[in-house]
């Protein structure tokens, strides 16, 4: 196959855009010094010094009971529900097909905040139980409560994969061991989870995984008694020394990486066989539901008990907190009801930008996104070649780095090469980290769009003679248009849900709702950012309404 | 090579990573003339048929289309698939669900640049050729299957290439608007006087389309020839058993007399035949007749045996007879129903092939 310029130009770029700023993590972390001072040499005392920091090895222990103790909760719930919603006759599934999925929409330190003014110590729901009960017995500030929440937080993304293997799965299987005389129990846990088991692993490695990355939570339900895990303690070095440590952050960066990058590639190497396994299936025909009988009615009551907690608790809160001025015991929700926080929102220009911005960033980043991401897809479509492969491995690597270490990479970037500091203080800097945080995702969704033109399709203009170019233009792209709208709207939500990448972009002029959150926190102001919250929330939604209104499909 | 000659495929091989698929193809076709590509599915014919297509890539031999090398590995030529100018009608049909019928139909000229109001033109009198002209607003998935196979072809032969190929064009169609469309589709080509190369996996579809049958087998041509020679005189144990229905024994060679052959068979049975193999006197062999040359006998005879017809079976236009014979079951047909119980079975020795 001919390499055409543009092919290479977009690879060459991808390439730049994904292993520069890592490259220049790896780089500063074996620097004595941040890397514009002329004295950093190069030296391992960053190294040194943390792995010397009795912080640095309680936030490693923290991170990792945090990620084992919420695979060890979300896994078997998720998949729990993943075979209720999928295989039974639960009343009301069609309807609880959009609930199960919000918490992933909902940005996690919105999450966190929603716990704090829900279940705190003087939190609504606290308070209320208070007065019925005479205590609380539950301490939202505990690493346990921490871990609880992750985990239940993360039973959709259990409930996605595990879902969707279940979904493939024929019910010709199960109807084989009903008529060799299995009860519908014994068919669940002899033909249809060990048959999903494949999937199973991938997702307890995902969600290992995505607990190692795990930044909002911790950062504002582990701050009052000094929970870290390693993305926070991170984040609070920024000001541990007083001077820039960008080397001793680089080097918890590197340490982080060392851990996920693995992972990815294992959860690469895990999906591959998972879809070897489902390929294996027969012929998928009509699935069956499985009758549940009364056992229903405990069923449904137990997955509206965990929407409770995950979904209409935190949102709850947020939404109270954000219309009162004050709470705590004895005080009559009535009389302290007041729209002074959204006022006070309104009337900042800096608030006022944070709320553009993430629309900006969202509707035009997002379509720029999209359009990125399509021109890497249609790169690498149907081409089986060495590039096909080198991209394939790019695109997954920036998976393996957290949103909050990649934007602090970006920042560092846009520090370092001299033509590219103009920028740094535009809106452009947080696109480009949002769109290379996001890339693997991005890619996932335009490559399944792509993967749904049928190929006799593409070599029929071929034949009749339209070049490669010409098909893309008049063929391919035409047919997914569906597909790239629907990308269009994910990647919408999922930008106005990231707020991680953005806080070391953070200054006057790129402000966005997520990064602005995070730092009002730190300085306490609990009234804006609550009514910044449910404003975020507010955008989430209607870009969920609108997707689910177009028919888009929240996963594949 | 006469210069009626419009497509030559010159010692062609084809490899997926180190499996060989296609393994050093030679073929021609003649202008005017239906070439069947036939062969059991894994036997190269649909990859032989891309390659020339230019979908797929070869990395020995050459193609020559007109007189002109679209491909030849030595010469390092390998035009690309657009610039081959070859129609192709596609098993699925492959069009374009979100053009129009007009648009499919077009979009050959609009790449070619032709002037629009030539290409209303072209595209009309290429639709009313095909019965078609009245769907040309229409979208593809309102169309039914037949229609849609008018339009692929109408598609690829629009801009007059010299060659049309087809995979597979009929196997997309149920079972009676099949034979329909076969006699449509070959009176089409006959007319038009279409150069096609046909691949399909039904002898009796390429017996009756094409001027001449190219049989595949594992990546090489295991025969070729009109479809007469190809049904009445195979050369291999693999031509004759892919064609036609057949009554197939194994045994050993009992005797040869020049160009006949006495088969001993396990099954108890002793039959004269023609000698299509070299084996010697006791070797193993296989002797193969088509169920319509096995028929009933009033008696004992020569290549005749008494066998035990254990049903007869009503296939609507005649019968079809089951006997046992040892461990084997054969078959023969005819035009009453028969009772099960002890018959003569006669094979005939010219009928009666032995490899």
């Amino acid at each position: 196959m001919m390499q055409t310029l543009p092919r290479r130009a977009v690879v060459a770029l991808l390439a730049l855009s994904v292993f520069f700023p890592i490259g220049l993590v790896i780089y500063q972390s074996v620097l004595s010094g941040p890397f514009f001072m002329p004295a950093a040499v190069p030296s391992l005392e960053s190294y040194a010094f943390i792995f010397d920091d009795p912080d640095f090895w309680q936030a490693a222990r923290n991170t990792m009971a945090v990620a084992i103790g919420m695979g060890a909760i979300a896994i078997p719930l998720g998949a729990i529900l993943a075979f209720i919603m999928v295989r039974t006759d639960l009343p009301g599934r069609k309807w609880l097909e959009t609930p199960i999925m919000i918490p992933i929409f909902v940005s996690p330190v919105v999450l966190g905040f929603g716990y704090v003014v829900s279940l705190g110590p003087v939190g609504f729901f606290s308070v209320w139980f208070e007065s019925l009960f005479g205590s609380v017995p539950w301490n939202i500030y505990s690493l346990a409560s921490i871990i609880v929440i992750a985990g239940l937080t993360h039973v959709p993304h259990v409930y996605l994969y595990s879902s969707s293997a279940l979904r493939n799965l024929g019910s010709d299987v199960e109807e084989a061991a009903r008529l060799s005389g299995a009860s519908p129990f014994r068919v669940a846990r002899d033909v249809s989870i060990p048959m999903v088991s494949p999937a199973l692993l991938y997702v307890g490695v995902l969600v290992f995984f995505l607990g190692f990355e795990i930044f909002g939570l911790p950062l504002i339900l582990g701050d009052p008694e000094g929970h870290l895990v390693l993305t926070t303690y991170l984040y609070k070095l920024t000001n541990k020394l007083g001077t820039p440590s960008y080397h001793l952050m680089a080097a918890v960066a590197t340490c982080i990486i060392a851990v996920t990058f693995p992972l990815v590639l294992l959860q690469r190497f895990l999906l591959k066989s998972a879809q070897r396994f489902v390929a294996m299936k027969g012929k998928s025909a009509r699935q069956r539901p499985l009758a549940l009988g009364p056992w229903k009615w405990l069923a449904l009551a137990l997955i509206l008990a965990w929407l409770f907690v995950t979904v209409v608790v935190p949102v709850a809160g947020i939404a109270l907190r954000s219309v009162v001025s004050s709470w705590g015991q004895g005080i009559n929700l009535l009389d302290v009801l007041t729209l002074d926080h959204f006022r006070a929102v309104f009337e900042e220009s800096t608030m006022i930008r944070s709320i553009i911005n993430s629309l900006l960033i969202g509707t035009l980043g997002g379509a720029l996104a999209v359009g990125g991401y399509l021109a890497i897809g249609l790169v690498t479509h149907r081409k089986n070649d060495a590039i096909s492969r080198f991209v394939d491995y790019i695109v997954l690597t920036p998976r393996a780095v957290p949103g909050l270490m990649a934007g602090l990479a970006v920042f560092w970037v846009f520090l370092f090469v001299p033509f590219l500091t103009p920028l740094r203080s535009t809106l452009f800097s947080v696109w480009f980290a949002y769109a290379v945080v996001w890339l693997a995702y991005g890619m996932r969704l335009i490559q399944s769009a792509l993967m749904q033109v049928g190929p006799e399709l593409e070599e029929a203009g071929r034949l009749v003679g339209a070049s490669n170019a010409r098909v893309s233009r008049d063929i391919t792209v035409p047919l997914i248009r569906n597909g790239l709208l629907g990308a269009w709207l994910l990647v919408f939500m999922i930008f106005e849900r990231e707020y991680s990448t953005g806080v070391y972009l953070l200054s006057p002029g790129t402000e966005v709702i997520g990064a602005q959150i995070v730092s009002l926190w730190a300085s306490g102001a609990v009234d804006v950012v609550a009514a910044l919250s449910l404003i975020n929330m507010a955008l989430v939604g209607i870009g969920l309404a609108v997707a689910l209104r177009f028919g888009v499909k929240l996963h594949d | 090579m006469t210069d009626k000659t419009i497509l030559t495929v010159d010692n062609l091989a084809l490899s997926y990573g180190s499996n060989p698929i296609l393994k050093g193809v030679s073929m021609q076709l003649r202008r005017g003339e239906v070439v069947s590509l036939l062969g059991p599915s894994g036997s190269g014919k649909t990859t032989l048929l891309r390659a020339v297509a230019g979908l797929e890539q070869p990395h020995q031999g050459s193609v020559t289309i007109a007189g002109r090398a679209i491909y030849d590995a030595a010469a390092n030529i390998d035009i690309p698939a657009e610039k081959r100018d070859l129609g192709l009608v596609f098993q699925s049909y492959a069009l374009w669900p979100h053009k129009t019928v007009f648009d499919n139909v077009a979009y050959p000229l609009v790449l070619r640049k032709v002037a629009k109001n030539e290409i209303v033109q072209r595209v009309h009198s290429a639709l009313k050729n095909l019965g078609l002209d009245h769907l040309a607003e229409r979208y593809p998935h309102q169309l039914s299957g037949g229609q849609q196979q008018r339009v692929s072809i109408a598609r690829a032969l629009v801009y007059n290439p010299p060659v049309i190929l087809l995979d597979e064009p009929l196997s997309n169609l149920d079972a009676k608007m099949r034979e329909e469309a076969r006699a449509w589709l070959r009176n089409l080509i006959v007319e038009l006087q279409l150069s096609a190369l046909v691949v399909t996996h039904d002898q009796s579809e390429a017996m009756a389309m094409s001027d001449r049958i190219l049989l595949l087998n594992g990546g090489v041509i295991e025969q070729q020839g009109t479809p007469t020679e190809m049904y009445g005189q195979p050369q291999t144990y693999f031509v004759a058993d892919f064609m036609g229905s057949n009554n197939i024994m194994s045994g050993r060679i009992g005797d040869i007399k020049g160009g006949e052959a006495r088969i001993d068979l396990d099954n108890g049975l002793s039959v004269w035949g023609l000698r299509r193999t070299n084996a010697a006197i006791g070797h193993e062999a296989k002797a193969v007749i088509r169920v319509e040359q096995a028929h009933l006998a009033d008696a004992n005879g020569h290549n005749r045996a008494e066998v035990d017809l254990v049903t007869s079976m009503f296939l609507g236009d005649r019968y079809e007879y089951v006997y046992h014979a040892g461990k084997d079951l054969l078959r023969a047909w005819g035009k009453r129903h028969e009772a099960p119980g002890k018959r003569w079975l006669e094979l005939p020795g010219d009928a009666v092939w032995i490899f």
